[in-house]
């Protein structure tokens, strides 16, 4: 601090020169704005956006610094590796601390990514070489890495864990290994066993066969107004093949052929399917996900084909909701299966990551039985991608949960085809268009499988 | 510049910190947005795999060919364009009468100014959210429409009144923030104007029609722009609300860009689809400021 006399007598020149430099920043602002209008962007909208961007820059760096010298420091006691995961810290930290009590001289950093951009965030670092050791994946994602020749093989790394795990189709391309099974997620049918006893219907005896899932509807929404029977999503892309299809695949139908080197979408099986689900839609509420999942929990909704989420948030959400889950119907009994949509969620290792060794030592960890069904038991959402799962204590007094597990074993894994993006884009606007009317089943898919077939071909 | 020059003695001196005190801001804004926008209209004439930078090639003018050809594309486009010319008309109309009847004398009229303007304040998402749960089937709107003998419907699960409903949505969020501005210019206005309007026996109308509107031009010329560029790059909503569906009745160009970019790896595509909307957006400017500037002369 200097003294009131050296203030006073500086005061002046002090002042000029700060408004001097004021009027340099209004005038920059104001060029700024005139940039940023040229650019298409509103300046009033812009502005704040760097001034957060700057901002974000600093603490960012700050942030850098602060793992630099934390990475310092650890680099005496053993190897650090980065695992990028999608779990809640509470769920997963308690096993990777177990992780790094059983491994001394090996820390794990964990980061937590979300399902709404821990994509482009793992594009962003592959593409500049910052890619973490091992990394969670959803199984569509898969195949579009490996094509690009991002992931590791680990064909030979996972020789002796083939027989104990599921969903070996979703990570493996041209027969190499890129990723390890991890926990998986199916849909079942819930429903609402009040809606049930209103319609005249047993609420122990959900249906088991297309023909009784359209009665069923029926009744239900007959029995009072502003009650659907079922619910059609729509409306959304990359969700509604996942409701589709669970009776396509049941019915025999096909998305592409085995091999994979051609559609197999216009046919007999898949016709019947789509003629079945927009037969459905005089009874049902015709929305999207998360409406459906609302509609559900305010007992407006006898039936929907929905995910694992749905055991946690509607109990919390609905308490006095009495619901059940069975399979997804099968076309007739004695005919089809109970298939349904299986994604699996699966670990990798990057071509290009530093610890491969540790990072698969970490990724068996997680996938052993107690840890995966430690997992699932806290997630609800997911079971673990283990053969014989069901089995397991927990399932045993877990009826709901259990027929997840069961549904798992008839689920059928989309194709693992680095196209799968594109060619589930068409499966969901041939469903739109069949349930909005604009064409007939037949056409739809045939569109659509020409579409894909120009989509397989392209190189 | 003449003015500039004048009231700054020591330009050189000044120029100096000028830029020492800017430079945060200039780092940020070059690094930021002028390398991006550079790096784009670079990538717009290549094939770019962001996993694979090893592949990239440049294949000339087949990006923006290939959009051209793409029927998505015009569906995109159509559909913004929808959305432009249905929401800034009906946005600048309800913010310019609602400034005029907020500028009189009426109880409460800062509670009102408040309460426009709060929509304007929240996040898109919050908004885009809660909307997304008036719109349900069981959700307020249809309630509305049921007490008034309507049959209820699912509004953004139909391609017929999904964009409609983003639009309606857009223009409540939106109408608060160009009110405010509104505001500000007619408390420009001198009030001089007024007397004399009514010394001459001028009406509510008349006085709107030969004062207020074309003293509030620069400002209408303003507000028109700004909202303009903001409407065609909606992207938010849709995000949140539709993911471009039902039956891409949804579908915004800079939905369709982000789909091609960051689910199907297609940077160079997107980046082409991104400089043709910029092409759009100041073909569009540029006629607005061309048509809505006529006669500012006079007000002046």
């Amino acid at each position: 601090m200097k003294s009131p006399s050296v203030e006073s007598t500086r005061a002046v020149p002090v002042r000029r020169r700060i408004e001097s430099v004021l009027r340099g920043f209004r005038a920059g602002v104001r060029s700024g704005a005139r940039i940023c209008l040229a650019a298409g962007v509103p300046a009033g909208v812009r502005a704040p956006a760097s001034a957060c961007v700057g901002s974000a820059c600093v603490a960012s760096v700050c942030v850098l610094a602060l793992a630099l010298s934390g990475a310092s420091c650890q680099k005496q006691s053993g190897t650090k590796i980065v695992f990028w995961q999608f779990w809640s810290a509470d769920v997963i930290n308690p096993i990777i601390a177990q992780f790094e009590k059983a491994n001394p001289g090996i820390t794990v950093e964990m980061q937590q990514l979300t399902w709404q951009n821990g994509f482009e965030k793992i594009v962003a670092a592959v593409s500049s070489g910052t890619q973490p050791d091992l990394c969670e994946l959803g199984s569509t994602w898969v195949p579009k890495f490996a094509a690009d020749g991002v992931l590791a093989d680990l064909t030979s790394d996972v020789a002796d864990m083939r027989d104990d795990y599921l969903f070996w189709d979703s990570c493996t391309l041209n027969d190499t290994v890129f990723g390890i099974p991890w926990v998986a997620g199916t849909r079942a049918l819930f429903y609402n066993k009040e809606l049930f006893a209103k319609a005249g219907l047993d609420p122990e005896k959900p249906p088991k066969t297309w023909a009784e899932l359209s009665a069923c509807a029926k009744k239900i929404h007959a029995s009072a107004a502003g009650v659907y029977g079922f619910g059609l999503n729509t409306g959304e892309r990359y969700i509604l093949f996942k409701k589709f299809m669970p009776l396509a695949w049941g019915n025999g139908g096909a998305v592409l052929t085995a091999d994979m080197r051609r559609p197999a979408l216009y046919s007999v099986q898949n016709i019947q399917a789509l003629d079945f689900y927009r037969s459905l839609k005089p009874y049902s509420l015709v929305e999207k996900q998360d409406v459906l999942d609302m509609a559900f929990k305010q007992g407006k909704l006898g039936m929907m084909i929905s995910g694992g989420w749905n055991l946690s948030t509607v109990p919390s959400d609905a308490p006095q909701l009495k619901f059940g889950v069975a399979l997804v119907p099968r076309p007739a009994a004695g005919r089809g299966s109970h298939a349904s949509f299986a994604g699996s969620e699966i670990l990798v290792t990057f071509a290009k990551s530093k610890h491969k060794a540790e990072a698969l030592k970490l990724a068996r960890f997680l996938v052993s039985r107690d840890n995966v069904i430690a997992l699932s038991r806290a997630a609800k959402s997911v079971q673990p991608a283990l053969r014989g799962a069901e089995d397991d204590p927990y399932y045993e007094t877990h009826p709901l949960e259990r027929t997840f597990v069961i549904q798992l074993k008839t689920a059928v894994a989309p194709p693992a085809h680095p196209k799968w993006v594109e060619i589930e884009d068409e499966i969901d606007a041939a469903v739109e268009e069949v349930l909005y009317d604009r064409k007939a089943s037949g056409e739809a898919l045939l569109d659509a499988h020409k579409k894909i077939e120009d989509i397989i071909s392209r190189p | 510049m003449t003015l500039r020059a004048r009231s700054n003695p020591r330009p050189i001196h000044s120029g100096r910190s000028t830029l020492t005190f800017l430079s945060p801001w200039l780092v940020s804004f070059g690094l930021f947005w002028l390398f991006p926008l550079a790096f784009s209209l670079v990538l717009s004439f290549m094939e770019f795999n962001p996993l694979r930078p090893d592949l990239a090639r440049f294949v000339g003018l087949a990006n923006f060919g290939a959009a051209v050809g793409d029927p998505l594309f015009w569906t995109s486009l159509r559909n913004t364009l929808v959305f432009v010319v249905g929401t800034v008309p009906v946005t600048t109309l309800i913010a310019f009468f609602l400034a005029v009847a907020l500028n009189r004398k009426i109880p409460f009229r800062s509670f009102y100014r408040a309460g426009f303007f709060v929509p304007s304040i929240v996040s898109v998402v919050v908004i885009s959210i809660v909307f997304k749960q008036l719109y349900s089937p069981a959700g307020l709107v249809n309630k509305v429409v049921e007490l008034f003998g309507g049959d209820p419907r699912s509004w953004l699960g139909e391609p017929g009144t999904a964009l409609l409903s983003i639009m309606a949505m857009d223009v409540w969020s939106s109408f608060g923030y160009y009110t405010i501005l509104f505001l500000a210019g007619l408390q420009g206005i001198p009030p001089e104007l007024y007397e004399a309007a009514v010394l001459d026996g001028s009406g509510f109308w008349g006085t709107l029609r030969f004062v207020t509107v074309p003293m509030l031009r620069p400002i209408t010329l303003f507000v028109v722009v700004i909202n303009t560029i903001r409407s065609f790059q909606i992207f938010i909503e849709i995000f949140v609300m539709t993911r471009g569906g039902p039956l891409n009745s949804t579908l915004t160009s800079v939905f369709y860009l982000y789909d091609r970019a960051f689910y199907r790896f297609e940077m160079g595509y997107a980046s082409a689809v991104g400089y043709l909307l910029f092409a759009v957006i100041m073909a569009f400017s540029f006629l607005q400021m061309r048509y809505l500037r006529v006669g500012r002369g006079a007000a002046e």
